[in-house]
Formats: structure tokens, sequence, C-alpha cells
């Protein structure tokens, strides 16, 4: 059975992925998890970084907005004074998809996550 | 009744031979340098998109690039994803020289197309 029909009428807003709904969840997220006193290992940061992107994605799939699909991506690394740069392109439908990115950390970590809500047609 | 067609399969090995180079030609040998990497990165993507905006998928794409020095401090990535498994995907494009790591993912997500068949 091939795809859904495609629907081209864009979302009212309040069922739209907006980049303030995306970021008030991975805040919420990042503090109840890491806070203010986590320390990096190895073995922690493993576990953690999929806690965290697992955590975040059931929060925005239980937002419940029809249509739509999630990506959260979450870079965790630890400060040693290496220097670090990310960047993000896309390519989609400015008036429907959006993104929001939070980093969160202390001197001995940062986490980087972000979080892409993209409609389906 | 319609099989996969192989035309909107997510295209993880043209992404694999349009990404390598674009770093490759960019980053082999050079030594990391904090006021250029925000150029590097944006190349680095803008090559990457423009490229992949002339396959001509039916596809939405995000390219993320993370560059990285190399100083001894760990890091750590995962994503997770709420899709439709069998026609969306990503491909991570790793790549690394003495001083720096880069690492660039590019997930597609698929787009539905009105194909009208043409009745006879």
């Amino acid at each position: 059975m091939p795809g859904a029909q495609p629907n081209l009428e864009p979302p009212p807003f309040s069922m739209k992925a907006t980049q303030k709904r995306l970021e008030a969840i991975i805040k919420e997220v990042q503090e109840v998890n890491l806070g203010n006193d986590w320390k990096y290992t190895a073995d922690d940061a493993n576990v953690m970084t999929k806690k965290v992107s697992d955590e975040v994605k059931d929060r925005l799939r239980d937002l419940g907005l029809p249509r739509y699909k999630f990506l959260v991506q979450v870079v965790l690394g630890q400060k040693v004074g290496e220097g670090m740069h990310m960047g993000c392109r896309t390519l989609w439908d400015q008036d429907t998809d959006a993104y929001a990115t939070v980093t969160h950390g202390n001197d001995d970590y940062f986490c980087t996550a972000t979080a892409y809500g993209v409609y389906q047609y | 009744m319609s099989m996969m067609d192989p035309s909107e399969e997510f295209p993880e090995e043209d992404i694999q031979t349009i990404v390598k180079p674009a770093i490759a030609q960019l980053l082999n040998g050079v030594q990391f340098n904090p006021s250029k990497v925000n150029d590097w990165c944006n190349t680095i993507i803008d090559t990457c998109l423009k490229e992949l905006q002339s396959l001509s998928k039916p596809y939405k794409y995000v390219i993320t690039c993370v560059i990285m020095q190399k100083n001894g401090g760990g890091m750590t990535t995962s994503a997770a994803c709420y899709w439709d498994g069998g026609k969306d995907g990503k491909t991570r494009v790793p790549f690394e020289n003495d001083t720096m790591h880069c690492i660039v993912t590019v997930y597609g997500l698929s787009v539905n197309i009105d194909t009208k068949d043409d009745e006879v």
C-alpha cells in the first residue's frame, strides 16, 4: 500500500512544531538529567547521551502534533580546553518545519541538544 | 499496487560520495584554527546541501557538522528519530586528521509526492 495521500495544507499554529515548543522540552530534559553537578566519564556519557536523546524524542512525540517527524541530536563532551564548532543546514519548508538547540553545562562538560521538527505533507 | 521504487529510497551511498570529498578537500592536512572553523563548517555544509538538492529526490534534508580539536577530551553523540522507518534514514560521515575530528551527519526525511496515475 503506497504512503498516505499528501496533505498540502500547512498545519494551524496550534499544531505546529515551533522553536519555542521544542526549546522548552530540551531545556527541561537537560536540567532534569544533567543538572549542574554532573561529571563527564566515558561510560556515563554513553548512557547519558542515549537517555537524553530518547527522552527528548519521546516527549516530542507526546506533544501530539500530527504528521510531524522529529530528529534529536545530542552532543556531550568534556571541557579540556579544546575548540569545537557545530553547524547545521536544512533543506525544508520554512513555514512548517523548525528546530531548536540548547547548550547546557558546567566547568567539566557541555551538552548541546538539537531537536528538529519536520512536517510530512 | 506499487513496490518500493529504488529512486525513492534513502540515497545513502550517494550521500557518502558527496560528503566525503567535500570534507577531505577542505580539511586534509589542515591545522585546527578557531578563526577559520566557522567558515569550514559553513562551506562543508553548503557544498553538501547544494549537491543533495541536485539529486532531486523526494526528501527534506538536515545536515549537521561537528568539528572538534584533538585535545584529549572525550565526546559522545547520539541521535533519536521519530520518523518513517521504511523511507527515512541517516548517514554519518566521520573524518579526522592530526589536529581535529569532523563528523557530518545527514538525515533524510521523505516527502509524500502526489503521484497521479493517468486513467486510461
